[in-house]
């Protein structure tokens, strides 16, 4: 059943991609290839990986150490045996229960993309270092749209201190959303620790966090195939907490990554199963989820290809199936087009990448706002991707074809040559479609009497409008300052 | 007796047909002054859906569905005012799909929305000759007279109905408006229509500028 449709700039709700319509992009043999293959990388060739509770941890569960190569082998069976203990469900809790998402439950939830330096102001239309201050709106933006699932950190906080950034920006976030949210800015033991302590404070306590976490987080490999220490500590100090974390690759396909597919989802796959089976060894049954960005390289430059194309697409789908075999949940990139402006080339992009996710579903979607290969983020582009999440959304929602549907009743009176423009079945049945709220379909007169708009200004007004308006769920008295607390003792060192 | 009023008003903005005959009915039995059931009832209500429709709250089909329900409750109430001699003259429309265009659901959705804003809607239907339009146009002199076509092959036909007007010596005795998926307001121009709408509520306004 179709939920009503209210544009209640207040979130109560939230708007996610049931998996109603999943194939699988490759055939079974080719799957069991890919996942024999990257076994075989980590048996034969191992992962690079110094952090000593790792490696003692891995060394004491069967795997090969040659600790003067830094060097882990993980034999087959190890990898199996560790991937079964992770679950296929869990829970990313957040301020406001309503907003809770049950991940692993076959719904795919949007959050905004991160982390960028660089902000589009609003008001200028130019780019320029991004500030707290924009974390903020943003995040308060994201907090009044029901597409919007959670959090990531959109833009950095820039106007604050290096080393305790991270912290910054979770306590900006926490005071402008009642949603969950998903910190990737912490990629240190200390900063871990900082955050965790932040999560506890607004839970009400480590037990509490543990029945319901505030927060998640997920940590990178080095491609190809290495493992710093600072994201091992982070990913433990979190697991510790309760909280769940994922793995995560960004494999360059012909620079960190071989030029094909095959091989390029290879290095990913390996990399994604070596850092569960990590986790699941220092914290057995730790909630966790595959998290891959496999892009190319582009030829020319040998920057990032921001022309996205079938290989990503074709990556992105893989990598679903692969974690839905696996039976864990997945984050899979969606959105986070490579153009400067919200254009054809932004259109053509988020469209497929978001389309590409009803057939291929992941549970988590990320995400939405970010131009430019993750480079510039803008408000305008965040409520346009939501815009577009909400069409893919309504389409996988599915349409009825029970008796009233079929209409065989409406069709026979009205007859030949007839009109259903005033029917009652029309006007009971009309509001079940999608209507774009900012798709450009008025006349042509009209649109030039405007000085002929683009929906990125229907986009802009809608952000000012909730900018101005929406007031996220108060955090209780003193809990700021308690949260400020953190910060300041870790500035001091 | 409000209480009525506000219940057909209801009736007819939530397109309950049978409500709203009924409550036409009740006021009539009642023996409610016809004038107002019209002015207060039925033509506030329209007015009053024509607003929520500018407000995005209601769609067009709910606006047409009204429409034909407003047309059916006054049929019921004009003998009254006939009678009463209250029958004022309202600003009249007459619309027509041309000769050879089988295409009405434009021509449908302006009348219904002329409606909301207090036209008296005459609908000749669609496939209608010109020699009937300039009939009609004679017989009701009408303020406004609308022509609608879809396809580029019957679109020349607007013109044919305009020079047809021009022969009769009627030209200046009605507003001539054109519309359909192929007219734009060069065309208008060109065939010297008074005005071109490339919606039906634009319709509305350019008939309300036209008779003002």
């Amino acid at each position: 059943m179709r939920e009503s449709r209210t544009r209640d700039p207040r979130s109560t709700w939230i708007r996610s991609l049931p998996w109603n319509f999943t194939v699988d992009v490759l055939s079974p043999g080719d799957l069991a290839k890919l996942h024999d293959n990257s076994l075989a990388i980590l048996d034969k060739v191992g992962i690079a990986l110094g952090w000593a509770p790792a490696v003692d941890a891995l060394a004491d569960t069967g795997a090969r150490v040659d600790r003067d190569a830094n060097r882990v082998f993980f034999p087959p069976e190890l990898i199996e045996k560790q991937l079964a203990l992770a679950p296929s469900s869990f829970l990313l809790a957040a301020r406001d229960p309503a907003l809770d998402l049950r991940i692993g439950a076959g719904h795919g939830y949007l959050a905004t993309d991160g982390c960028v330096a660089d902000i589009i102001d609003i008001d200028t239309g130019t780019r320029r270092r991004s500030t707290k201050q924009d974390l903020g709106d943003i995040t308060r933006l994201a907090d009044a749209l029901p597409q919007i699932g959670f959090h990531w950190q959109p833009v950095s906080a820039g106007d604050t201190p290096n080393n305790t950034r991270p912290l910054h920006e979770v306590q900006v976030q926490f005071l402008n959303t009642a949603k969950h949210i998903q910190q990737m800015t912490v990629i240190d033991g200390e900063n871990a620790r900082g955050a965790a302590e932040m999560a506890r404070i607004v839970a009400g306590g480590a037990e509490e966090l543990r029945r319901r976490p505030l927060m998640s987080n997920f940590q990178c490999s080095i491609s190809p195939l290495a493992w710093e220490d600072g994201p091992l500590e982070a990913m433990a100090v979190f697991a510790e907490a309760g909280l769940p974390v994922g793995v995560c690759s960004m494999p360059l396909s012909c620079a960190t990554a071989p030029a094909t597919v095959a091989g390029l989802l290879t290095i990913a796959n390996a990399e994604i199963l070596s850092g569960i089976a990590i986790l699941e060894t220092m914290h057995p049954g730790a909630p966790t989820f595959y998290v891959s960005y496999a892009t190319s390289m582009d030829l020319n430059s040998g920057a990032l290809n921001l022309g996205w194309g079938p290989e990503e697409l074709f990556a992105e789908m893989v990598c679903t199936q692969m974690a839905r075999r696996y039976g864990i949940p997945s984050t899979v990139g969606t959105f986070g087009t490579g153009s400067k402006f919200p254009d054809w080339q932004a259109g053509v992009q988020n469209a497929l990448s978001g389309f590409a996710k009803v057939f291929a579903p992941g549970d988590m979607l990320t995400a939405a706002g970010s131009l430019y290969g993750d480079r510039a983020y803008s408000l305008e582009a965040l409520v346009l991707d939501a815009e577009i999440f909400d069409l893919l959304c309504h389409f996988a929602d599915g349409y009825s074809f029970d008796e009233d549907h079929l209409a065989f009743g409406p069709i026979s009176e009205v007859g030949p040559g007839g009109h259903f423009l005033a029917n009652p079945h029309t006007l009971a049945n009309m509001r079940e479609s999608w209507m774009s709220g900012l798709f450009e379909r008025g006349t042509w007169e009209d649109w030039e009497e405007a000085g002929r708009p683009s929906p990125v200004n229907g986009a802009r007004v809608r952000a000012r409008e909730i900018l101005g308006s929406h007031e996220p769920l108060p955090l209780p008295d003193g809990l700021e300052n308690e949260l400020a607390k953190v910060i300041e003792a870790q500035e001091r060192g | 007796m409000e209480e009525q009023l506000q219940t057909l008003r209801q009736a007819l903005m939530t397109a309950d047909v049978k409500g709203a005959i009924a409550a036409t009915q009740a006021l009539m039995d009642a023996n409610a002054d016809p004038k107002t059931v019209l002015e207060e009832g039925l033509a506030r209500g329209m007015s009053e859906l024509g607003e929520k429709w500018k407000r995005g709250e209601v769609f067009l089909p709910e606006v047409v569905a009204s429409a034909e329900i407003f047309k059916q409750c006054n049929e019921m109430i004009e003998p009254a005012l006939i009678a009463g001699g209250q029958k004022e003259a309202s600003l009249k429309v007459v619309m027509a799909t041309v000769k050879g265009d089988l295409h009405d659901l434009g021509k449908n959705m302006v009348g219904a929305m002329m409606r909301t804003a207090g036209f008296e809607v005459h609908d000749l239907g669609k496939d209608v000759p010109a020699d009937k339009i300039i009939e009609v146009v004679r017989d009701m002199q009408p303020e406004i007279l609308g022509l609608s076509a879809l396809l580029t092959t019957t679109v020349g036909q607007q013109q044919a109905v305009i020079e047809t007007l021009k022969k009769e010596g009627l030209r200046d005795k009605v507003k001539v408006l054109v519309g359909g998926a192929p007219v734009t307001q060069e065309w208008a121009d060109e065939i010297g229509a008074d005005g071109f709408a490339p919606s039906a509520p634009e319709a509305v306004n350019i008939a309300q500028k036209l008779t003002s």
